[in-house]
């Protein structure tokens, strides 16, 4: 360690301590005084020892005057007492053969008629974490538990767990533990009882992978009984052990709803605690109770909005991080709960950076029809923000809003008028979008391409801007008068550009120009085609050797590869699967929520190296199985990734990969298989005329494996329904009249459905989040019955009728399926089977 | 698991350690080289409180010139440890007389490391209440509660206050003359938009008391408000604000007040710990009325503030921060009342206004003149104007007990 370059206190010693001389003159002064009785004695001791300590702060070591300093510790004087347990207890395991010489001593304090210093002997002992010393903690230990002063009990409740750190084995055989739980359950004091029960927690959690009996051990401490128990006893408990105690409870397994409501009932005035960590522990119990009702969840949510938004705005700004990082977890999980709190999230000037980001973060969640406007507009104040990354961002929110579908008009508008305020970063950040956006939303190429044409390729340094003004510059190539001018002085600069990633895309937009307007281009395609294949990066060599290759095999079938017709991504892939998310949302109120990623990944040594290989190898199976299925297609357009290889950036190198992402499109497969199929109706009725339509399959299932190619999402299945399908309850009748039954089968409901099933509209909300809509419904517990009819989203008109019949006592569900097409019912019988199974699973 | 804090250290601003306190085996000793190498040195400071190294996560403050620094090798409750440092300071503050900084530090730094070892205990945080910590460890040194020799006051039953319940009150307390001081303090939050539309605007409220009554005294004060904290089912039905009544959106009380009673009879009843604490804190979003009005752009140069409470009431110390571009090269400017200072350091012009009368208004005109660059660049956006001001209002109670209320500014920006 480097010693830091000044003395700690402000002494009258000489000068910066060199070492070796200070603690020889140290020593000498200690032995001096060790026998002394003389009046002022201690004072002087107290000086020595003041700066033995402070040297021992900054980093030298006075260990040699070990002997003395215990020579001297024989006096009544406890703060000498104090600064000489803390020296002993710094260098005793470096030391154990002088540690030796302290036990005498500490022996005989834990013997003193002063509680104050039996507890303090007892801690340092405890302390002094030499191994072969244990012998000799055992007996004060022992009885140090059955000490008559409440202080000496938590001491010693502790001191248990410190023993059992240096020696498990010793612990275990004394019995401790026993003794311990013994402690919790009848000990009067508050104090006593939270750290027996901490040093419980941690000792069979540890032991639980080594016994059966330790884990049964660990079982009953999540046992109904204990639980109450402590849960009576919660206002005796100090703020601290009052969140140890909530985030025991909040692992507890409730046996029916009358157990959930008692605790609720018990902690509802916890949430109006003045410290916010026992709030967030108690917000975290009501959480996790709930979670099988899902009705009772939802009022949570409500519940805790006050709460919550009242810490973000009390505190210092780290405790304002810590529980909007915890906000933010339950935006994602319910963004319409906030959305009219919108105005909560508005970033202050005074705001630090971190805030303010995760304020971003916020707004872009929570942004929906109603407030879109309003987030937009603030948005676009922060663009000029004078902290560049915090204007990247907000443009990146902005973007982000954007393809969540909501008011896009606007949107656009804005976006193109940042391009406007000619700031190098702005406009990086902003064609960036303005491509993604242009990938979701082709009908508005016409008002982009027409600004994006204006901007000069000098003025856009960043690769990925670069890169992305390049793809449009070849994407649409035939409303830029200027893009084949424009692509063939970049290349004319091949040499001088650095990133791979612009030069491979330079390539794939002279040929994609080259189809459009061949006069034009076909010298830039040439000297780009010799660029590359002398090009030193193998991909971007390979890319040109394809190209070239492909070009002299036909050019059509180039065509076709290189400009096949395309559709718009619907939802540009979510990197963190649900399952993670869900463990995140297990371990709320830690770390885990901070990092946005479950704590495995962050505190499991065998986990935290080879996750980022791992990852590696998952981007490369990717790639292969797109190659597999579309060799060139994929490649040039591999940036339907980039969105997730912007954030991977932030997170620095071991935030890498799926996992790290916090941004998240929906999940909800079932709904971004709607919002695919009703972009895909809107993308065919204004598709540029000069384009083929495309009625390819095989395109389509292109696209799907890149827009969502979750390795994890099951294929999407190839029916598709009208998410604004509508039917008149005559119309209903009469074809629920006409129609035969051309499926009738029983499927179960998932016990979680059963629970969030205590009103029809429960399930009729669920149902219309994959496009099936209800005509009637009724009953009551325990039977609902429901009619529920769907239309299929291509084609002539064709409708899908649907009674069924749930039981919540047998969790079974009745279905009848009448088609108009009645092949086509079997498809949408696995739809309605699939939209019912994930009815109240989160 | 809550906070295991493994290691606390306390640093300076140029990262040479203050205090070390390493509580638990399970993260290495040269931590605070980790912190300084990865954390200080680089651009990260400031970043993020919150950074993983090498598996060990760090969580940060910085509090005056001084940076407490958490390690912890496992999956910490973040919000507890950030609050453990924040009540930590709280009550180093309170033995220090206010300060806490580098001196203070290394001035008490045996105390620190005393009290570092009461507050926590294998990293679990213990008592950290001023209270009764004081009871037992002095600036002097430490006094033990249980000391058998005749010591000037004798502390009764202090064994169970070290770690008992009623954790903030002792016993045995007598005053000649009983007194009560109840400060109400609403600090306004405003974010305005350029245009003068209110943005965002909300008051967090403090009701300060000072209680010096002898023995164990159940005290209940009255509120006017409407949470009601209604049931769960009523949530929505929130009712609508009306006549006297203020609708509180919501309130953490000091954890002497006693909850369950505040639900069901809406009193707030306690037995108050000695001296100076913060009873409650509430937060209003709804029917804020603005002490100030601020025009930014009154023709090219002028500005006005209008003070808009009861014209019998004053505010004090009102500042206002007018951001001004960073290659001002020199002003000029006329105010109404009051003084204004060029302020290159902070880009500022600072407008001091010592006694500012309600339903009053100043202005100020103001021209700036600009060195000029070689980059003919666009200006980027201004940082806002921000104000600062108390608004003082006495009661009308009788001397013994009085209540007073004081409005200030919390964070009051308008954009410009």
């Amino acid at each position: 360690m480097a010693p830091p370059p000044a003395p700690p206190q402000k002494s009258p010693s000489p000068s910066q301590p060199s070492g070796k001389s200070e603690v020889s003159d140290l020593k000498l002064q200690l032995r001096q005084l060790a026998g002394s009785r003389a009046p002022g004695a201690d004072d002087s001791k107290r000086d020595l020892f003041k700066r033995v300590i402070s040297y021992m702060t900054v980093g030298i070591d006075v260990s040699a005057a070990f002997s003395e300093m215990v020579m001297c510790s024989a006096t009544s004087d406890i703060v000498l007492k104090k600064m000489c347990y803390l020296y002993v207890g710094n260098y005793a395991r470096c030391h154990p053969d002088l540690a030796l010489l302290t036990i005498n001593f500490l022996q005989k304090d834990c013997h003193d008629e002063d509680p104050m210093i039996r507890g303090l002997a007892l801690r340092s002992l405890c302390s002094l974490r030499v191994p072969n010393l244990v012998e000799y903690l055992v007996a004060p230990l022992g009885s140090g538990l059955k000490d008559g002063s409440s202080y000496v009990r938590m001491v010693a409740a502790v001191g248990v767990l410190k023993l059992y750190h240096i020696s498990a084995a010793t612990c275990l055989d004394s019995d401790f533990p026993a003794v311990l739980k013994s402690l919790m359950l009848t000990d009067p004091d508050a104090q006593v009882v939270a750290n027996c029960l901490f040093v419980l927690q941690e000792i069979w959690n540890l032991e639980a992978n080594k016994s059966e009996e330790a884990s049964r051990e660990r079982e009953t401490l999540l046992s109904k009984k204990l639980v109450y128990y402590l849960l009576n006893r919660i206002k005796e408990f100090n703020e601290w052990a009052q969140c140890l105690v909530l985030e025991l409870v909040a692992k507890y397994i409730p046996s029916d709803t009358d157990d959930i409501f008692d605790i609720m009932n018990l902690l509802e005035d916890r949430l109006q605690h003045a410290n916010g960590a026992v709030v967030l522990a108690t917000i975290k119990v009501f959480l996790h109770l709930t979670m099988s009702m899902n009705d009772v969840h939802q009022q949570v949510y409500e519940r805790i909005k006050a709460p919550l938004l009242t810490l973000v705005g009390s505190g210092s700004s780290e405790q304002s991080y810590a529980v909007l990082s915890h906000l933010h977890l339950l935006v994602m999980r319910a963004p319409m709960l906030f959305s009219s709190d919108y105005k909560h999230f508005y970033c202050q000037f005074s705001d630090p950076s971190y805030v303010k980001k995760l304020k971003l973060e916020m707004l872009t969640a929570i942004a929906n029809e109603s407030n879109t406007y309003e987030i937009v507009t603030e948005l676009c104040e922060y663009a000029g923000n004078v902290d560049v990354p915090i204007a990247r961002e907000s443009i990146r929110a902005v973007g982000k809003i954007a393809l969540q579908q909501y008011d896009v008009n606007a949107i656009v508008d804005r976006l193109l008028q940042f391009l406007e305020m000619e700031k190098d970063y702005v406009t990086a950040e902003t064609l960036v979008l303005v491509k993604d956006l242009l990938r979701k939303y082709p009908q508005w190429s016409h008002d982009c391409i027409a600004v994006v044409g204006n901007i000069s390729s000098k003025n856009v340094q960043e690769p990925k801007a670069k890169a992305s003004l390049i793809w449009m510059l070849g994407e649409y190539s035939q409303d830029m008068p200027d893009a084949p001018y424009i692509l063939e002085s970049l290349i004319e600069n091949w040499d001088e550009e650095n990133a791979a990633e612009v030069r491979l895309h330079l390539l794939t937009a002279a040929m994609k120009c080259f189809f459009k307007r061949p006069p034009e281009t076909q010298k830039a395609l040439g000297a780009a085609l010799a660029a590359g294949l002398a090009d030193s990066h193998q991909d971007v060599h390979d890319r040109a050797l394809f190209y070239y290759r492909l070009l002299q095999y036909d050019v059509s079938v180039a065509e076709r590869v290189v400009n096949p017709p395309k559709q718009a991504v619907s939802v540009f892939a979510d990197t963190q699967s649900s399952e993670i998310k869900d463990r995140i949302f297990d371990e709320f109120n830690s770390l885990s929520v901070v990092y946005q990623k479950p704590s495995y990944m962050f505190t499991d040594k065998e986990h935290r190296e080879p996750f980022e290989f791992s990852e590696e190898i998952g981007n490369l199976s990717l790639g292969q199985e797109s190659v597999g299925n579309a060799p060139r297609y994929a490649e040039s357009d591999k940036d339907l990734l980039l969105s997730t290889s912007e954030r991977e950036e932030n997170g620095g190198p071991s935030t890498n990969g799926p996992a790290a992402s916090g941004y998240s499109a929906p999940t909800d497969y079932n709904s971004s298989l709607v919002s695919l199929s009703s972009q895909t109706q809107s993308e065919t009725a204004i598709s540029d005329p000069g384009m083929p339509k495309y009625t390819s399959q095989m395109t389509l299932a292109i696209d799907d494996l890149l827009g969502l190619s979750v390795p994890a999402a099951p294929a999407p299945p190839s029916l598709k329904l009208n998410p604004k399908a509508a039917l008149d309850p005559g119309t209903f009748q009469r074809k629920w009249g006409q129609l035969a039954v051309s499926i009738s089968q029983d499927c179960s409901v998932s016990p979680q459905g059963i629970a969030a099933l205590t009103t029809p509209q429960a399930l009729i909300r669920h149902m219309q989040a994959s496009s099936i809509q209800c005509i009637a419904s009724g009953g009551q517990s325990p039977t609902f019955k429901f009619f529920f009819f769907a239309q299929k989203l291509d084609g002539p008109p064709l409708f899908f009728l649907v009674e069924c019949i749930v039981n919540t006592s047998s969790a079974k569900a009745q279905v009848k399926i009448k088609a108009d097409d009645a092949t086509a019912s079997e498809a949408f019988f696995g739809l309605f089977q699939s939209a019912l199974s994930k009815f109240g699973v989160l | 698991m809550p906070v295991a804090a493994s290691a606390i250290y306390f640093l300076n601003l140029r990262g040479d350690v203050l205090i070390n306190r390493l509580y638990r085996d399970d993260v290495g000793g040269n931590m605070v080289d980790a912190f300084r190498m990865h954390i200080m040195q680089t651009k990260e400071l400031g970043t993020c409180p919150v950074r993983q190294i090498g598996g060990c996560s760090f969580l940060y403050m910085r509090i005056s010139n001084v940076y407490i620094v958490i390690v912890v090798s496992k999956n910490a409750n973040v919000a507890c440890a950030f609050k453990f440092v924040v009540e930590a300071v709280a009550l180093f503050k309170s033995y220090f007389g206010g300060a806490f900084d580098e001196d203070a530090i290394r001035n008490n730094f045996v105390l620190i490391y005393e009290l570092l070892d009461e507050i926590m205990d294998f990293g679990y945080p213990q008592n950290l209440a001023p209270e009764i910590l004081k009871l037992y460890i002095t600036q002097e040194g430490v006094r033990s509660p249980f000391s058998s020799k005749p010591s000037d006051k004798p502390v009764p039953n202090a064994t169970l206050q070290v770690t008992g319940a009623v954790g903030w009150r002792r016993e045995g307390l007598v005053y000649k003359k009983n007194e009560v001081f109840l400060d109400i303090v609403e600090s306004v939050n405003l974010l305005m938009s350029s245009k003068g539309s209110v943005l965002r605007c909300d008051v967090t409220g403090k009701i300060l008391m000072k209680c010096f009554l002898s023995g164990m005294p159940d005290l209940k004060l009255g509120l006017n408000d409407k949470i009601g904290l209604e049931n769960e089912s009523q949530l929505k039905s929130r009712p609508i604000k009306s006549g006297k009544t203020i609708e509180l959106d919501d309130v953490t009380f000091h954890q002497c007040v006693n909850l369950t009673r505040f639900n069901s009879e809406k009193t707030v009843s306690f037995v108050p710990p000695d001296g100076e604490f913060e009873l409650m804190k509430y937060r209003i979003t709804e029917g804020v009325n603005l002490p100030f009005r601020v025009l930014p752009k009154l023709g090219r140069t002028r500005m006005e503030v209008k003070s808009v409470f009861g014209a019998k009431m004053f505010a004090l110390g009102v500042v206002v921060k007018v951001p001004v571009p960073k290659q001002t090269a020199k002003t000029s400017f006329q105010v109404t009342s009051g003084r204004a200072k060029y302020n290159a350091s902070i880009d500022c012009l600072v407008w001091k206004i010592r006694k500012f009368s309600g339903q009053t208004e100043s202005t100020m005109s103001a021209e700036v003149e600009l060195i000029s660059t070689m980059a003919e660049k666009k200006l980027g956006t201004r940082p806002p104007i921000q104000m600062e001001f108390q608004v003082w209002e006495k009661s009308g109670y009788n001397t013994v007990e009085w209540v007073r209320y004081i409005t200030k500014a919390g964070s009051y920006e308008i954009r410009c």
